[in-house]
């Protein structure tokens, strides 16, 4: 088991033919990852990297089924692709892409409001079950399949993260990148939720980072279940200044808890095993001797 | 990107939202020139062009400025030279500087409104919920963030729907809250309408009008005005994007944009390069639970040209703070060879003076390592992040 996405998932890859896409879509493939089809706007009925190409969602629809899309699209063209993923009623999409308008992304959130599908990112490795599923560019070699799920906030520490669960010897079960980005698909409930419905995953580790209520509402959400998992968490940029911004309605709108110290006091009563250095994490999965 | 007040103020104008009367004056001799052709007696209002709030409560860092800050109420016209000649050229500090300041180098000069009833409009997107979320508060400028960590209700938020506005329901809940009669409606409607408007149209992330006043005429005025745009939405607004004023920056901040990269100065002496937001946040936090501090930080992303890596870490290299750096890469897309190479080339440019420790994991781990080995260069290998750190400082205590 896992979440999300395994070797059994049909996937679609939306801007198939971009430089980006081209090698990661070759690794994915290499890994075993049911790539069925892409897209490619005047693609049409070319065979790339030996996957059928459409140009568009709507005409690969005529031919298969998917559980999930990749975008690797660019990120002006992020809002128009989800569109045709919802549209076609896609169950999963996970945007890489960096970069995306953040008033794209308040239209995005209204479309899959109600809508049949899920979205992480943008900005984001993707999601991974390791040696069944990579929909994203994560990294070769450090994944190992295992008994660890991981949600992060961040790109580049989702990768320490893998490393840390590596380090304990549990490996993970599936690994979900939210993105780094202000406005995101899929906060951590969701993913977190589904982690303590799977019976592969003995507990979860979160990252987390400065900026943003994402970390607060995880820890509401995980303090309201009346049967939780252990959850092992990492909140990046303790270190960094506050404020000297412009203007008084960024430091407003977060009522002033947004300092990652606050985060971690936040998660902890909630019953959040906290690390203080990533360093850490490996130590703590291993002392709850799952 | 930020802009200064005269520019947002000319772009809200466009809009339809009221705004004073103003020029802006390079010159003590062009500020009064400009002040005569506004209005012929006073008062008038002098106002630094930097992109900070809480300008008025600032100070001046050199004594020639005067001890005033930096928004000035001027009656008579003879002094509108000299007020104007100590605020140019010199540097302003406010809460929301740093300690440096900013240097003013042009001065905004408007007709005095004698506007009523005074209240501060916010509006930003709240990305927890996530809506464009106004914010309302009849507090003085600098309470209004204590405010909302300790007075909850002393502060409106009123969560606008996308694609929908600003609803008559909710502007007499704005009424209610500011103690205000319900005649106001229509001219309350009309300009958070038009802030709107402005925000959903040009990509903005926040605008702020602190404070907005009422006038005689029941109509509402920003007296102040500052915009923050989406720098990921730029390419929708090329006219904006003239607007950017490069020397709000500095030297480094800019090259290292050049390059596509991210570049963030702090207080201490210790230069990292990293290739990701994250990665760049756990190595200032172990450094700081080691006590020491950051000086400088240098994201590369996901960057792919080396000459532009090695120029990122020149800037890096010859920040004159720096006593030891710290490289902390997790190759992903980025391969680790290429962050090598660019630290050679960086290395035969500049020189190496301080102890460099380097970690590398994910994409081309060994290349990368075997390069550095090969190369000569004095530089110490870590496994992870921590460990590079403590190899980092032990090294500079043997420096020290």
């Amino acid at each position: 088991m896992s979440i999300l996405a395994d070797k059994n998932s049909r996937i679609l890859v939306q801007g198939i033919t971009g430089i980006q896409a081209s090698f990661h879509v070759k690794r994915s493939l290499e890994t075993g990852t049911n790539i069925v089809a892409g897209t490619s706007p005047g693609r049409a009925g070319e065979n790339y990297l030996g996957v059928p190409v459409f140009n568009n969602v709507h005409d690969a629809m005529r031919q298969f089924s998917f559980d999930a899309s990749v975008l690797f699209v660019p990120a002006m063209a992020v809002k128009n692709a989800v569109r045709e993923a919802v549209e076609a009623e896609i169950g999963l999409v996970v945007s890489i892409a960096s970069g995306v308008p953040v008033h794209d992304m308040l239209e995005i959130r209204d479309m899959l409001k109600g809508s049949k599908t899920l979205m992480f990112g943008p900005n984001t490795p993707g999601i991974i079950t390791p040696k069944q599923a990579r929909l994203g560019i994560f990294p070769d070699n450090i994944h190992q399949a295992g008994s660890i799920g991981i949600i992060s906030r961040s790109s580049t520490l989702t990768y320490e993260a893998v490393l840390q669960t590596n380090k304990a010897g549990m490996g993970q079960s599936t690994v979900v990148g939210l993105g780094d980005d202000m406005i995101i698909g899929t906060d951590f409930r969701e993913p977190l939720r589904r982690f303590m419905e799977d019976d592969e995953t003995k507990a979860i580790v979160l990252v987390g980072k400065a900026d943003n209520a994402y970390e607060q509402l995880a820890a509401e959400y995980y303090d309201s279940l009346p049967d939780k998992k252990p959850v092992v968490a990492f909140v990046a940029g303790e270190s960094l200044p506050f404020g000297h911004r412009m203007g008084y309605a960024q430091n407003i709108i977060t009522r002033g808890r947004v300092t990652v110290s606050d985060k971690k006091r936040i998660m902890r009563e909630a019953g959040i095993l906290v690390a203080d250095q990533m360093d850490d994490i490996h130590k703590i999965l291993t002392e709850l001797s799952l | 990107m930020n802009i200064h007040e005269y520019q947002a103020k000319k772009i809200l104008a466009q809009y339809g939202v009221i705004v004073p009367k103003g020029g802006i004056a390079y010159t003590p001799s062009e500020a009064k020139r400009i002040a005569q052709s506004l209005s012929s007696r006073g008062p008038w209002m002098l106002k630094a062009q930097i992109q900070s709030g809480a300008r008025a409560t600032g100070h001046f860092i050199d004594h020639e400025a005067g001890s005033k800050g930096g928004i000035r109420q001027v009656t008579q016209i003879s002094n509108i030279p000299y007020e104007t000649a100590q605020m140019l050229n010199n540097r302003l500090v406010t809460e929301q500087t740093g300690d440096k300041g900013r240097l003013v180098t042009k001065v905004y000069v408007e007709t005095y409104e004698d506007a009523k009833h005074l209240f501060y409009a916010g509006m930003i997107i709240d990305s927890s919920i996530p809506a464009i979320t106004l914010l309302i508060s009849d507090a003085a400028n600098k309470d209004i963030v204590q405010l909302a960590q300790r007075e909850k209700n002393k502060i409106l938020r009123i969560n606008l729907e996308y694609n929908v506005g600003i609803s008559d329901k909710q502007i007499l809940q704005i009424l209610d809250f500011l103690s205000l009669d319900k005649i106001y409606l229509r001219s309350f409607h009309d300009f958070f309408g038009k802030l709107l408007f402005t925000f959903i149209n040009l990509d903005a992330k926040m605008i702020e009008i602190n404070p907005v006043g009422i006038l005689p005429d029941k109509k509402l005025i920003a007296l102040d005005a500052k915009i923050n745009f989406d720098d990921n939405a730029l390419f929708r607004h090329p006219d904006i994007v003239l607007m950017h004023e490069d020397f709000e920056e500095d030297t480094r901040h800019r090259r290292a944009k050049q390059c596509g990269f991210q570049y963030h100065e702090f207080s201490g002496n210790i230069g990292c390069i990293v290739n990701g937001e994250g990665l760049a946040l756990e190595a200032m936090d172990i450094i700081k639970y080691k006590g020491y501090e950051t000086a400088c930080s240098l994201n590369v992303k996901g960057g792919v040209d080396k000459d532009k890596i090695a120029a990122g870490i020149k800037i890096i290299m010859t920040n004159p703070r720096i006593e030891g750096v710290l490289i902390n890469i997790i190759g992903g897309f980025l391969r680790c060879n290429l962050i090598a190479d660019g630290i050679l080339e960086a290395c035969e440019d500049v020189g190496l003076t301080v102890p460099l420790v380097v970690r590398f994991e994910g994409t081309n781990k060994n290349e990368a390592k075997a390069i550095l080995e090969q190369s000569g260069l004095t530089v110490t290998f870590a496994e992870n992040a921590t460990e590079a750190v403590e190899k980092l400082l032990e090294q500079m205590e043997v420096n020290d």
